[in-house]
């Protein structure tokens, strides 16, 4: 936020804070502000989820089309991230001048999502070199109140979690061209596997230490911060089939700097470990809330609270 | 080492609406009738049309003898002389500082308007005006009283009490101007311990207590007091408070200096202070909160 | 995207010939194989932890003789051209920013890349090449020396065969200096690929493709980080990761960086004092050259004189 001044004082009151690790609001330097999230809250997507942390506001709704695989991955489909800042957020967004922080979320998740240990794209194959699914991933940021990456990444692992693919009933070889049958039942389809799906953590460096999950007034002090997209670990999202197999340990998907400062090699690392810590427990968290989403909706249709309080 | 986080799901979403004892006030909405023409005269909020004195905003009715005005529920700060405000300085001009108070037009402090280093009320020279960003500079906050309203509806503040002029550390909290009771007092030292300014124009602002022994110092051991990190009970308490006006305010609930260390007492049975930015314990506070100040009112 | 008409667009859904040859079709193990021959060498000879700067580091400055400084590095095949512009006003802004700017922009040549003709539009991924380049650049340059201006830095790469990022940022590093653009330090980056337990210090544009490539066992680490430095300062400026790698790996790979960073940074300072000693010589001989005409003159002069006396 370009727009928010902070007074000298101010600033030295943050930075002792975070040095001591307690920040102004009762937090320590790993603390996230509580989160509101529901999935499946847009009629005509695949899956969808909005989250809310603090002030920031995500909506994000996914797409499925077929289409045909790219000729170097044949059993792969494809996954595609747009996003959009809406001017509703803020007056700076209006035209395009939302445009550079979407394209650096979307390059971010899109990175992030690249590696086959983060997500398997051979989910979404139908048919090796001729079919495959391709899920456009929007998302919407309705209003912006700080810490942006990990909400985002957040609400697109809850809607993919949340996204149904229908079943393709049969598939007619036709010279060449396939045609597909699908059922016409929504309830006749099959969730995706997300469970190692990545979280990015922003850490904000305010001092010599890295804070998660910034208020503004924090982003405010600080000149650089790192991102971190870290995968996830099955077994919070599947805890049936949790005792075949082994706890895994979270992967760095991608890491990216943001800011007009630097780091010292010994903080980056620091950070990289304290990145892992936080998104361990953001991971356990949303498994958690999602497993008991689902636990409340089985057999009766799901209510939707939408954006009325 | 392990973080803390929360994921609720919005079925658990609570309401935080909070049932007063006073009973709610007629509420009007835009364009709707609130009485003949004739008896009563045309005041903010309000528009005539067709003999008919018609709400132009959504809000409550007040009235004054004859003059009827609709205030807004969510309006930005509207100034009155003799207000304390805590406002932010945005700009260094000639001879004055522009302030930003929360109103629709920023606010002005002249030069003339501020106590000085040296004390009393010396002639400004063409000096003081160089060293104006000395004084205040851009980003710096202040507590200061309004002087007078200017035509346009700006204000023009002054500093010329000890009590007013640059704040120290502390953090400060933007709520609804409407939620802060007017009081005779704004300045409130809490006795946890904490000193908090409630300014009339909704900043509220939370500082460690003042100790006595620098008001005449010099400006270099004021400004290394300044600098002194606050001690981990005073953070503790402070953002112990700031958690409690958030979860007023989440409540909509006035805020004056009883109904914070009310809700401050409230607040002790949680051990975290963390805990409180949870929204079931706002609303338990909160529910606890007015459920003391309706006590009072009964005795 | 708008779709540019004055130049020859192939059609939508072309593809690159190679795709039908017998190198296109290889598995990935079989890729694999190639890279390392069996005395642990590569393709080009060099060893697994043996940069191209270190057998042959190239590079000059003052290229673009319009620029106000400029500069090309080669590491073998892949070449990247930079140049930096004069401080201009940022156009298009009313608000006075206290630090100056740095604008950035990475291009490809259309015939750079081995696997497909690069568009003439910025696509995505100069995009973000060009957001890492300012970010790697920012903190070296005195941004306070020249408030509400904009530096424009501008790298082409003619030829992309693995590590382009490093490459333009060790050529815009180079270029910035050359400028006599204020730093508070050299900015150098180097880059390596990641493929299990091998780790390829300065990749090629091959060893890169498949460090990218998800590998079919699960759990191997791979992946390519980037990373850009302020040697003197011990400062990282930019880090940029891709793929999948546990923690311990990206940290013992932090440290080899650091070194391959450190090595470039003589090279690139010998380029520089090799130029002022070069700019030095010059203007010593241009020097001498002037003395000389100037002598020849007086020596005139005195001869006109003697003919003007005598006539």
């Amino acid at each position: 936020m370009a727009g928010l001044l902070l007074s000298p004082t101010e600033k030295v009151f943050i930075l002792h804070g975070v040095q001591d690790d307690y920040r102004s609001d009762g937090r320590s330097n790993i603390d996230y502000r509580p989160m509101e999230l529901e999935t499946d809250v847009v009629s005509h997507a695949s899956g969808s989820a909005r989250l809310r942390l603090a002030n920031t506001d995500i909506l994000v709704g996914v797409k499925t089309e077929i289409d045909v695989p790219k000729p170097d991955k044949p059993d792969c489909g494809k996954l595609e991230f747009f996003v959009d800042c809406s001017a509703n957020a803020t007056p700076e967004f209006e035209g395009r001048g939302g445009e550079q922080l979407a394209n650096s979320i979307s390059n971010m998740m899109q990175k992030a999502y690249h590696s086959s240990q983060a997500f398997n794209l051979k989910q979404l194959c139908i048919f090796e070199g001729k079919q495959c699914w391709k899920l456009y991933i929007d998302i919407l940021i309705l209003e912006c109140g700080g810490n942006l990456c990990d909400a985002v990444s957040l609400a697109v692992k809850a809607a993919l979690f949340n996204t149904r693919i229908p079943f393709v009933k049969a598939a007619l070889m036709d010279g060449g061209n396939i045609d597909l049958q699908l059922s016409d039942d929504p309830y006749d389809s099959k969730l995706l596997d997300v469970g190692s799906a990545p979280l990015l953590v922003t850490l904000c460096k305010i001092g010599d230490k890295c804070v998660v999950d910034p208020s503004a007034e924090e982003e405010n002090c600080s000149v650089i911060s790192l991102i971190v997209g870290l995968t996830g670990d099955r077994k919070y999202y599947y805890p049936k089939d949790a005792d075949k197999q082994q706890s895994v340990e979270s992967k760095c998907t991608t890491i990216g700097m943001n800011g007009p400062g630097s780091v010292a090699p010994k903080t980056l690392k620091d950070a990289i470990n304290q990145g892992i810590v936080a998104a361990k427990s953001l991971d356990e968290a949303l498994g958690q809330a999602l497993l008991k989403e689902r636990q409340q909706n089985i057999g009766i249709k799901k209510h939707s609270y939408g954006f009325l309080k | 080492m392990t973080g803390h986080v929360s994921i609720r799901l919005a079925s658990e979403r609570v309401n935080a609406c909070v049932a007063s004892g006073s009973e709610l006030p007629r509420f009007y909405t835009p364009g709707e009738v609130i009485s003949g023409m004739q008896d009563f005269m045309r005041g903010h909020g309000t528009y005539a049309e067709d003999d008919c004195l018609k709400a132009s905003v959504a809000g409550v009715m007040q009235k004054v003898n004859k003059l009827i005005c609709i205030r807004p529920l969510k309006s930005r700060y509207v100034g009155e002389i003799g207000d304390v405000i805590v406002g932010r300085v945005l700009e260094v001009q000639q001879r004055r500082w522009k302030v930003e108070s929360n109103s629709r037009l920023d606010s002005v402090l002249q030069l003339s308007a501020v106590n000085l280093p040296g004390g009393e009320l010396r002639r400004r020279s063409a000096e003081d005006e160089q060293m104006m960003r000395k004084h205040l500079q851009e980003g710096d906050l202040i507590s200061a009283e309004v002087q007078s309203v200017f035509s346009d509806g700006s204000l023009s503040l002054h500093t010329r009490s000890l009590k007013y002029g640059k704040l120290p550390q502390g953090t400060l909290i933007k709520v609804f101007p409407s939620l802060v009771k007017r009081r005779k007092n704004h300045f409130h030292n809490l006795p946890c311990g904490i000193s908090v300014i409630i300014g009339n124009n909704g900043y509220i602002w939370i500082s460690p207590q003042k100790h006595d022994l620098m008001v005449e110092g010099n400006v270099d051991e004021i400004q290394n007091y300044d600098m002194q990190p606050v001690t981990r009970s005073d953070r503790e308490t402070m953002a112990r408070i700031k958690n409690c006006i958030a979860a007023l305010v989440a409540s909509k609930m006035m805020l004056d200096d009883t109904s914070i260390m009310f809700a401050y007492e409230e607040s002790l049975k949680y051990e975290l202070v963390k805990d409180l930015l949870d929204p079931e314990a706002m609303l338990d506070i909160a529910f606890l909160t007015q459920h003391r100040i309706n006590n009072i009112m009964e005795e | 995207m708008p779709l540019d008409y004055r130049r020859f667009n192939g059609p939508d859904d072309s593809v690159s010939y190679k795709r039908f040859t017998d190198n296109y079709l290889k598995s990935y193990d079989e890729l694999y194989e190639e890279l390392i021959d069996k005395n642990s060498r590569r393709k080009d000879g060099r060893k697994l932890d043996e940069a191209r700067s270190m057998c042959m580091f190239f590079a000059r400055t003052d290229l673009i003789s319009q620029a106000k400084g400029s500069a090309y590095i080669e590491l073998k095949k892949t070449k990247v051209v930079c140049s930096v512009f004069d401080p201009r006003e940022i156009p298009h802004q009313n608000e006075f920013s206290q630090l100056g700017q740095l604008y950035c922009e990475v291009k490809f040549a259309p015939f750079s890349c081995v696997r497909q003709r690069r568009p003439h539009a910025p696509d995505a991924e100069e995009r973000a090449l060009s957001v890492a380049l300012r970010q790697a650049l920012e903190p070296a340059v005195c941004r306070h020396l020249f408030p509400n201006y904009q530096v424009d830095v501008f790298v082409y790469i003619l030829e992309h065969d693995g590590a382009c990022l490093a490459a333009a940022i060790n050529a815009a590093g180079l270029a910035l200096a050359n400028a006599s653009v204020p730093m508070y330090d050299i900015i150098t980056a180097c880059s390596l690929a990641i493929i299990g337990e091998k780790v390829f210090v300065d990749p090629t544009e091959a060893e890169e493709h498949l460090a990218i490539m998800s590998p079919d066992t699960e759990g191997t680490n791979h992946g390519i980080i980037t990373m850009s430095m302020m040697s003197e300062l011990k400062q990282v400026s930019d880090f940029m990761q891709i793929g999948s790698m546990d923690v311990q790996c990206v940290t013992k790979v932090m440290e080899i960086l650091e070194k391959e960073c450190e090595t470039i940074v003589p090279n690139i300072q010998k380029v520089l004092v090799l130029n002022v000693v070069q700019c030095f010589n010059q203007r010593k001989q241009l020097e001498a050259e002037a003395k000389e005409r100037e002598a020849a003159l007086n020596a005139k002069m005195e001869e006109w004189k003697k003919i003007l006396n005598a006539g």
